[in-house]
Formats: C-alpha cells, sequence, structure tokens
C-alpha cells in the first residue's frame, strides 16, 4: 500500500514546495454558517478577490482556507438560497474569519439576485458526474403518498434510473443497484429502503446535503463500482430551539433541534413513523387488527465544538420494518449507525477529520406456524476508523487520508422449537478487512486548466475463521479448507487511478474529462430487480474475485443568463469486470455453499445525459434525458453472448417544473418517460401433463411497455404568526392515472384455454396525497 | 424449504398487489420453430409406464402440441434389463407392465430423425405418505383453506419431493417442489399453498384433492424447483425466466423421472 502511494506523495510535494517559495502568501480560513441556524453550509463558494483571484468550495464540514500575496482583498462567499455575503479584508498575516451567511428571503424580490453572486461551480471545478439535490426544492416535490424522498428525487437526474415503480431502488450509468455506496454520514447504508422500496430510509427532515457521484469518482471514496450517494444530516441550530414536524396520510415525522451552548454546539433529533397498521388495529375484524405493516426511523445528531480548533460530531440512525400476518409470518428489518467525528484543524491550511464508525443491516423472518415454526436471523455489520485530510495550498487542495473496515456477514441462523419441522442451523459468519489508503490533488494550473488527480489503493482480505470451500466453475466443491481465526484466506490489492480535468473554453462554458477505477468487495445476491429485505450479502473470497469497473467521461458544461441556465452533456463508457449472476434455481437464502451457485461474467455500459436547468426566477426545473445501454456476459448465460441487463432502458427523460407565485402557492409537476425493463419473454410453449410450460431464447431480448407519469402538487403557506410557520401540500400521484406496467404474467386464456394471453400487473392508480407542515 | 419461500412470496406478493390492477395487453414475441419435448416417467407402482414425445409451439399458436411419431423408445436399467416401448397413441410411448425399482438407475434412449437422446435418473428409496390435512390460512379478511402433507424425511441424506395436486379429478396447474435442507430427519408437515389459478378459483368445501407426493432424483428436483420459481412474480417480473436444466441431452426440453409415488385424497370441509 506504501508503496503505491509513496510515488504520488512524492510528486505532490514537489508541486506543492515549488510556488510556496516565490513569494510570502498568506491565508485565510475558517468556517461557513447559516447565520440563523449555525449550520454549517457544505459547498458554498468562497472567492477571494484581489490582485488574483482564488476560489474554492467549503468542505464537508463547511471549512476553507484560501491564500494569497499581502494585498487588499474582498472575501465573498455565495451559496444557493442565501444573501450574497461580501466583506473587505486586508492580507498581512493569516488570519481566522467564520463568516455567517444570511437565507434569502422568499418574496421576489430577493431571489433575483445579482448577476456576480449566482454559482458557475458547475462550469468550473474539475469534478463531473455529480449531482447534488437542494433540500429545499424536495418540500415542493410531488411524490407518492406525499412523502418526500431524497431517493426518489435522484431518479429524476441524468444517469439514474429508478428501480421499478415507487421504488426507491436505482441503478446508475448501468451499474447495479449494489453498485452504490450509500452513505450517511460516512456510515454504510446497506439496506436504504423501508415497506418493501416505497419508501427510503433517509427522513429528509433531517437531511442537510445530498451528493450523488456517478463518474470522476473522487479518491476519499471506494467500494462501489457505480456511484456514491453522501447523505449528511443537519447538525441542528445552535442559535435557538425549535420544532417542526409534518402529519401525512400514512406517515407522520417530527424534530426537535436547539442548542446545548449557544454558539458552540447543538443537537437535532427527528423520529417518523408510518402508521397503516394502526389503521389496520382499528378494524374491528379481528384477523386484520392482528397483521402489521409499518416503519420508524430515528435520526439523532450532536456536536460540540470545543474551541476554534477541535470540533466534535456524533450522530447515529435506527430504523426498523416490521411486517407480518398474524399467526403466519413476521418479518422485521433494519439499519443501524452510529458514527463520532473529530474535526481538528492543525493550522489555516491543513484540516483533519478522524471518524469512527459502526453500521448493521439485520433482518428476522419468523415463521409462527405452529408445525412450520422457525426464526432465520441475518446480519451484515462493519467496524470501521477513518482519518482523513485535506491540505489547502495555493492553487491546490490535497486530500489524503487511510480507512480501515472490518466486516462480519452472518448469512443465516435458523432457530426453531421442539416439534418444529425446522433443524436448527447455523451457516459460518464470514470476516473481511478491507483497508484502503488514498490521495489526490485538485490543481488549478491555469485560469483555465483544473486537474483533480489521484489514486486510491484498497486492500481486500478474506478471514477466518471458517471451512471456506472451493468450486470449479460447474459449482462443484474442489476444496476445503480449515481456517483459524485472523487466517487470511485470500487477499486482494488494487490500485484505483482517478483523473479529472476541466478546461474553461469562455467566462460561461466548460469542458472535462474524467478517467476512474472502481473496486468492490461486499456484493448482493438477489432474485429480484430492486432490493429486498431478504438480500443475501457475500464478500469477495477464493471464489468471488473483486468486482472491477473503469469508467470514462467526457462532458461539457454551459451557463447561459447570467449563471440562471446550467446546460451540460456528458458521456460516458464503463467496463465492468467480475459481475455476479447464478444458476437457475439457485438456492440463495441460508445456503452454506451459496458460492457455488454464482457465475461471473463482464458488462458494459455505455450513455449520452442532457441536463437543463433553471435555477432562478419564478419558474425553476430541470429537463434531463438519458440514451444509454448497459450488458453483460456469462459464459452459461445466453450462449456466452452479451445480453441486457433488466435496467437496460435506451430513453428516460425526466421534467421538474417549480412554480413560485411569490405568494402563498407553490405549483410543481414532475413528468417521466422511459423505455420498459428488458424483460424476457417466452418464444415457444409446450405441454407437461396439461401444465403449459414456456420455452425462452435470448435473455431479456423482450422489453415491457414504456412506463409515463405526471405528478403535480401545490403547497400552500399559511398565515405566519410569530410562533408558528405552517403549510399544506397536496399532490396527486400519476395524476393521468396511467397504468404503467409492474410485471408481465404470462397464463392461458380464462375464456379460451387453447390460447395464451400476456397480462400486465399495474400498482399505483392515481393517488392524492395531503400532508401539513409545521415548524415552530 | 419450498414452504418457507411460498410464506415468505405469498405474503410480499400480497402487499404492494393490494392496489394492483391486471390488463391484457398485446405483446411483441419471437417465434420460435419447434422444439423437442421428452416427458418420460418410471414409477415404482406397478403398471403402464409411459413417455411422452411432443414439441413446442410458438407461443402466438394455439395450445396445439404436435406429437412426435415413429420414435424408437427403450428404458433400461443398471442391472441389464431392457424394455421397449411402443406406440399407443401419436407421440405416446408405453410399455404395458413395468414396475420400478428404488436404488436402481434407469436410462431413457429416444432416437428419432437420426437423433438420439437420452437421460439417466435414479428411483430413491419409497417414503410414505402419513396422511393428508386441512389447515385455514389468513390474510386480512380473505380465509384460505390449504391442503398440507404429512410424512417422515429420512435422516442423514438430501430428499427430494415432487407433489402433484389434483381438485375434483382435475390437475392444479401449480408446480410443487422441495427438498429437505432444513428439514432433514423431521417428521415433516408440507403446506402445499394454491392460490387458485390466476388468483381467484381456490380450494372449496367439497372439494375432493387428490395429491401425488413422488420421491424424485437431484436432477428432476432441479427441473420443478426451477420451474416453480419462474410461475412466482415479484418486483419487475420476479426470477429472470429461463428453461429448467434438463437431465435429457440435445436441448430437449421436459425431464425424464423415476420416481416413487403414492397418491392420497382428502375432501375440503
Amino acid at each position: 500500500m506504501i508503496k503505491h502511494l509513496f510515488p504520488l506523495f512524492s510528486l505532490i510535494c514537489c508541486l506543492l514546495a515549488s510556488p510556496v517559495l516565490a513569494q510570502q502568501r498568506f491565508t485565510v480560513s475558517g468556517t461557513v454558517r447559516d447565520a440563523a441556524s449555525g449550520e454549517t453550509l457544505i459547498g458554498a463558494t468562497v472567492k477571494l478577490t484581489g490582485t488574483a483571484t482564488s476560489a474554492m468550495s467549503t468542505n464537508a464540514y463547511g471549512f476553507y482556507s484560501l491564500s494569497g500575496i499581502a494585498g487588499e482583498y474582498v472575501l465573498s462567499v455565495t451559496y444557493t438560497g442565501y444573501e450574497l455575503y461580501t466583506k473587505k479584508i486586508t492580507l498581512n498575516a493569516s488570519q481566522k474569519a467564520d463568516l455567517a451567511l444570511s437565507p434569502a428571503g422568499t418574496t421576489l424580490q430577493e431571489i433575483r439576485i445579482s448577476a456576480a453572486d449566482r454559482k458557475d461551480q458547475n462550469v468550473r471545478t474539475p469534478q463531473m458526474g455529480i449531482d447534488k439535490l437542494n433540500m429545499a426544492e424536495l418540500d415542493n416535490l410531488p411524490v407518492l403518498f406525499g412523502e418526500k424522498d431524497v431517493l426518489k428525487t435522484i431518479q429524476l437526474l441524468p444517469g439514474v434510473k429508478s428501480g421499478g415503480e415507487g421504488t426507491t431502488g436505482f441503478f446508475v450509468r448501468g451499474g447495479a443497484a449494489d453498485q452504490n455506496l450509500i452513505l450517511l454520514d460516512e456510515a454504510t447504508v446497506y439496506n436504504s429502503s423501508h415497506l418493501l422500496g416505497f419508501f427510503s430510509t433517509f427522513n429528509a427532515d433531517a437531511i442537510k446535503d445530498v451528493s450523488l457521484y456517478k463518474g470522476g469518482m473522487p479518491a476519499q471514496y471506494g467500494g462501489r463500482l457505480s456511484s456514491v450517494l453522501d447523505v449528511k444530516m443537519q447538525d441542528g441550530n445552535n442559535q435557538q430551539f425549535g420544532a417542526e414536524g409534518g402529519i401525512g396520510l400514512i406517515a407522520s415525522r417530527v424534530k426537535a433541534e436547539g442548542p446545548i451552548v449557544k454558539n458552540r454546539g447543538s443537537f437535532m433529533v427527528s423520529a417518523r413513523r408510518t402508521y397503516i397498521d394502526l389503521l389496520l388495529k382499528a378494524s374491528p375484524d379481528s384477523s386484520i387488527s392482528g397483521n402489521t405493516l409499518n416503519f420508524y426511523d430515528l435520526n439523532a445528531k450532536l456536536n460540540y465544538r470545543f474551541n476554534d480548533k477541535n470540533t466534535l460530531y456524533a450522530s447515529g440512525y435506527f430504523g426498523q420494518d416490521n411486517i407480518g400476518i398474524r399467526d403466519l409470518f413476521a418479518n422485521d428489518w433494519g439499519n443501524t449507525t452510529a458514527t463520532v467525528r473529530l474535526n481538528h484543524v492543525f493550522n489555516s491550511r491543513l484540516f483533519s477529520n478522524t471518524s469512527f464508525i459502526f453500521n448493521k443491516y439485520r433482518y428476522a423472518i419468523e415463521l409462527l406456524d405452529e408445525d412450520n415454526n422457525a426464526r432465520i436471523t441475518s446480519l451484515i455489520r462493519d467496524y470501521n476508523i477513518k482519518e482523513d485530510l485535506q491540505f489547502y495550498s495555493n492553487h491546490h487542495t490535497v486530500r489524503f487520508g487511510l480507512q480501515a473496515t472490518h466486516h462480519r456477514i452472518s448469512p443465516s441462523e435458523i432457530t426453531a422449537s421442539e416439534g418444529s419441522i425446522f433443524n436448527p442451523l447455523k451457516i459460518e459468519s464470514r470476516y473481511g478487512m478491507e483497508v484502503a489508503g488514498y490521495a489526490s490533488d485538485e490543481w488549478a494550473l491555469s485560469e483555465k486548466l483544473s486537474l483533480l488527480y489521484g489514486v486510491r489503493v484498497s486492500a481486500f482480505s478474506l478471514l477466518g475463521p471458517g471451512t471456506i470451500r472451493t468450486f470449479d466453475q460447474q459449482g462443484n466443491e474442489t476444496a476445503a479448507n480449515n481456517y483459524k481465526s485472523g487466517d487470511v484466506v485470500k487477499s486482494y490489492v488494487y490500485p484505483e487511478p482517478r483523473f479529472s480535468a476541466s478546461y474553461i473554453l469562455n467566462e460561461r462554458s466548460s469542458l472535462k474529462a474524467s478517467y476512474n477505477r472502481n473496486t468492490q468487495n461486499i456484493h448482493v445476491l438477489t432474485n429480484a430487480s430492486t432490493s429486498s429485505p431478504t438480500d443475501q450479502y457475500v464478500m469477495s473470497s477464493n471464489n468471488i474475485k473483486p468486482g472491477i469497473a473503469d469508467q470514462a467521461a467526457i462532458g461539457y458544461f454551459r451557463n447561459a443568463k447570467d449563471n440562471s441556465f446550467e446546460f451540460s452533456v456528458e458521456t460516458y463508457y464503463k467496463w465492468l469486470k467480475n459481475q455476479i449472476d447464478y444458476r437457475d434455481g439457485a438456492e440463495l437464502i441460508g445456503n452454506g455453499d451459496v458460492e457455488s451457485e454464482l457465475l461471473y461474467g463482464v458488462g458494459r455500459a455505455y450513455g449520452l445525459e442532457f441536463y437543463a436547468k433553471k435555477t432562478a426566477g419564478k419558474l425553476t426545473g430541470w429537463i434531463s434525458y438519458t440514451l444509454s445501454k448497459t450488458e453483460r456476459k456469462f459464459d452459461d448465460i445466453n450462449r456466452g453472448q452479451y445480453f441486457p441487463s433488466r435496467q437496460d432502458r435506451t430513453h428516460d427523460v425526466s421534467l421538474v417544473g417549480m412554480y413560485n407565485t411569490g405568494k402563498r402557492w407553490t405549483f410543481s409537476a414532475n413528468y417521466i418517460y422511459n423505455t420498459g425493463n428488458a424483460v424476457t419473454f417466452p418464444a415457444g410453449k409446450y405441454d407437461l401433463d396439461g401444465l403449459t410450460t414456456y420455452y425462452y431464447t435470448e435473455r431479456n431480448a423482450n422489453r415491457m411497455p414504456y412506463t409515463s407519469r405526471l405528478d403535480v402538487s401545490a403547497t400552500l403557506k399559511a398565515k405566519e404568526t410569530k410562533k408558528l410557520r405552517s403549510s399544506w401540500s397536496f399532490g396527486l400521484y400519476n395524476a393521468l392515472n396511467r397504468k404503467n406496467p409492474y410485471a408481465i404474467q404470462f397464463r392461458d386464456k380464462e375464456n379460451d384455454p387453447t390460447r395464451t394471453e400476456a397480462v400486465q400487473i399495474s400498482l399505483f392508480g392515481i393517488i392524492p396525497s395531503v400532508t401539513w407542515n409545521f415548524k415552530f | 424449504m419450498k414452504t418457507l419461500t411460498q410464506y415468505i412470496l405469498a405474503v410480499v406478493a400480497v402487499v404492494p398487489f393490494l392496489s394492483s390492477c391486471e390488463k391484457v395487453i398485446d405483446v411483441k414475441i419471437d417465434t420460435s420453430p419447434g422444439q423437442v419435448v421428452i416427458q418420460g416417467n418410471i414409477t415404482n407402482v406397478a403398471g403402464p409406464q409411459s413417455v411422452k414425445i411432443s414439441r413446442s409451439v410458438s407461443y402466438t399458436d394455439k395450445n396445439e402440441f404436435p406429437p412426435v411419431s415413429g420414435a424408437t423408445v427403450t428404458v433400461t436399467d443398471d442391472a441389464g434389463h431392457a424394455w421397449t416401448f411402443t406406440e399407443t397413441q401419436p407421440g405416446i410411448y408405453t410399455y404395458a407392465s413395468l414396475k420400478g425399482d428404488p436404488g436402481h438407475a434407469y436410462t431413457l434412449k429416444a432416437v428419432f430423425n437420426n437423433t438420439t437422446y437420452t437421460a439417466v435418473s435414479t428411483m430413491p428409496e419409497v417414503i410414505p405418505v402419513d396422511s393428508l390435512s386441512l389447515k385455514t390460512l389468513t390474510f386480512g379478511d380473505e380465509k384460505s383453506k390449504q391442503v398440507q402433507v404429512h410424512f417422515k424425511d429420512p435422516a442423514g441424506k438430501p430428499n427430494y419431493y415432487r407433489y402433484v395436486m389434483k381438485i375434483n379429478n382435475k390437475l392444479a396447474k401449480a408446480v410443487f417442489a422441495e427438498n429437505d435442507r432444513f428439514t432433514d430427519g423431521n417428521d415433516i408437515t408440507s403446506l402445499l399453498f394454491y392460490n387458485g389459478e390466476d388468483g381467484d378459483v381456490k380450494l372449496r368445501n367439497g372439494d375432493v384433492v387428490e395429491i401425488e407426493m413422488q420421491s424424485v432424483d437431484k436432477n428432476v428436483f432441479d427441473y420443478w424447483f426451477t420451474l416453480s420459481q419462474q410461475a412466482q412474480n415479484g418486483p419487475g417480473g420476479g426470477v429472470t425466466p429461463g428453461n429448467p436444466p434438463s437431465n435429457i441431452n440435445n436441448q430437449a426440453l421436459g425431464y425424464f423421472s423415476a420416481h416413487t409415488k403414492e397418491v392420497k385424497t382428502i375432501t375440503v370441509k
């Protein structure tokens, strides 16, 4: 590992050393916050204008550091939804400047921000393939059941495809659903869905910032092939106490926040619960009231600033789903995450963050029948230590760090009572250690050219104890070896180069290019196209090689009308290696030899993404269009020929519009259209003792019908009083009541059994919703 | 394992379908030339044993499956016996009186159009059915009656079962296959979850349900289990369908199964 990183470090050191010697430079550094709540602002653009101009975005903790030669400067900060901040400074010594931005008012006058302060980061930064969600927009967008949801909103972005009607599962640039790294305050969230995918585990009230990386992956992230969804919780208001929440048709939420010590520390607690089953409970029919169908989750965060140099953050998430049918079946599942972080500012140029992270996902299935009773439990758990450092120098931002993660996967444990038909069974847990080191440099080479380059070296080891079996290509056991605790069964080391560059063509437009490699050591085995609570996780092993993805992308970015319009076109090509599928009839649950059921292949994905966004004025919104293809190839599937992945959809269009009347009403609508999933339809049929059985030829050679849907919503702000601000949201999901395909089944015709028919199953027709949101 | 999976799938399937709706649609489908389909059964019950050979038809055609006549069909066992089957109806080849012996391997050989199709299947030991019983399941306000099979699974080795259900002498369009991966050596109660064809025809009082329990070998189990998984529908259409792995060579569809069987009936009340 060190061997791999050393040349890069020395290169960076050389680059950093030379310009520093030239002339005495001074640094201004500090934290950018919301003036009203004290929340740090992530990704705000800070500019130092004077004899020379330098600019940067604040980091994940609102920190910035800029330097220049002695002189008079204007320090300015811009951030969407906030007033422009400017301050004159004299740079004759390194200094600290914490900056507080005031939220922009909601009247139109204030929305019309002057040209100079609008963001042009999308054009300037070498980072490409990134999308940020504006959490304020989320309040207005129409969603299923009126429950605002970050995972459903990112599905409206180019290159991101929905896992299916109403679900929070998503696919990025042709990758599989398990190839997205989903982080909540740096902790991995393995199962990001509630209630079989109709809701995400992210309670939008508690979320401050959502960034999705589709390509040009920064070196500080790793472990998944396709994307990183980095979700950060709010810190909580450190100025005053407040409470807010919402009451909806099927779920309600409440949040409380406030200072622990004013200006120094704050807390935030947010909870959410569905109450479908409370309605069931009210039913006089005992067989209905005995059923359960609910989820709840809890987000909590504390932060405390000891002094200018040290800040501590502690945050956690706990969520659980319960579904059950009385006397028959119960299934519960949930994620738990906990993160403790210490920010330390070594000096005005060196920022450090140390994280201790715990996360787990578990599920339990209980069969409650007296003869067939059993309880099946499964767990995946990580301990993670991370050290991230950022060094800011003239024209350079250097990031480097180390990360170590210990994984445990306990696939299945079955317990049963005496007299049950089931035998107790415990499948051996598997342990793994992932260690990664990275270094990257964001370098403004000239006024026009910026580079972001680096490398991440990831090492994975499957560890004992356990009996490890080796399988040949046909799935036959060829060896079985016993390992003691801590023994290394198999190790993989991969350097992952990361590179992006931007070239500014003129004030308004730029060209960008990127290449990156990612590897993946935690894999999900699933029969369904979207995540299911009983997904099985496996690690790379002697049988399973780490997944590898190489992605190259180029893009053209252009802003117009004083940056109030943003356009981009990106095209990408992705090579995927060591992809996993499984044999027909594979038994994935409770199978200690599940690795014998797996097939390994390759994949490729390519596409073209168009994105146009209007960020200012009464009408805002975006249009995204993706033209893409994603295919896989396995020796034992489809006669070794490439076939389309299930999520291969040629065309994918999203239109999102929000109209703010400037008075009390805001109207919004979104429209989606996409080509149907690639599916396998029968080419022929035959008879097995009266059972019409289907004959299949090509894998995924057919198409589901297309999906199109219009959702609308309207938000009415109630009259504000000193104490209470409230609003009503009315929504119509699938306003045109179109029957979109969910699944296609084939069956003999009811009135003519000599014929076969295809039946389309649709899930949601038009669904109205109403939510009352309040804030004290 | 069938029972467990079905419990889960039944519940998982019910939840999203609460508000679902169906419509018949036109789909664009490729046609395919007729494939050879061989379905051969040798059982431990003395009597006529038969092998059926037919061809598949295109999806859009009528459910009329052309029989394959004029084939030479022989079955041999690992003890040197050989039986030549004769075509009694077009495409149906029978041997009037043949009783398979558990523990023996049987080889099917069918020759026609200059192609020889072969398959081997080993008849497992006899596992007797103790009894059938009825069980009422409740999903919300919907109650359904289900048939359970009781038997003792032999300990210490893998066993594979297939069930054939007939309701009032009519074959139920459902595939049941299970193994003893989680239940080895126990007194088994197997619930044969049947929710009617397309979910609307369920078991009613007075229905006579006949259950044939077959003890099959692993290859034949894999065939039926794969088929049963594809019959279920999850989000986006469930498991990607494919042709179940056949134990017959030369790309023939179908299976050759040497199995023991026992039939019992129960009246729903």
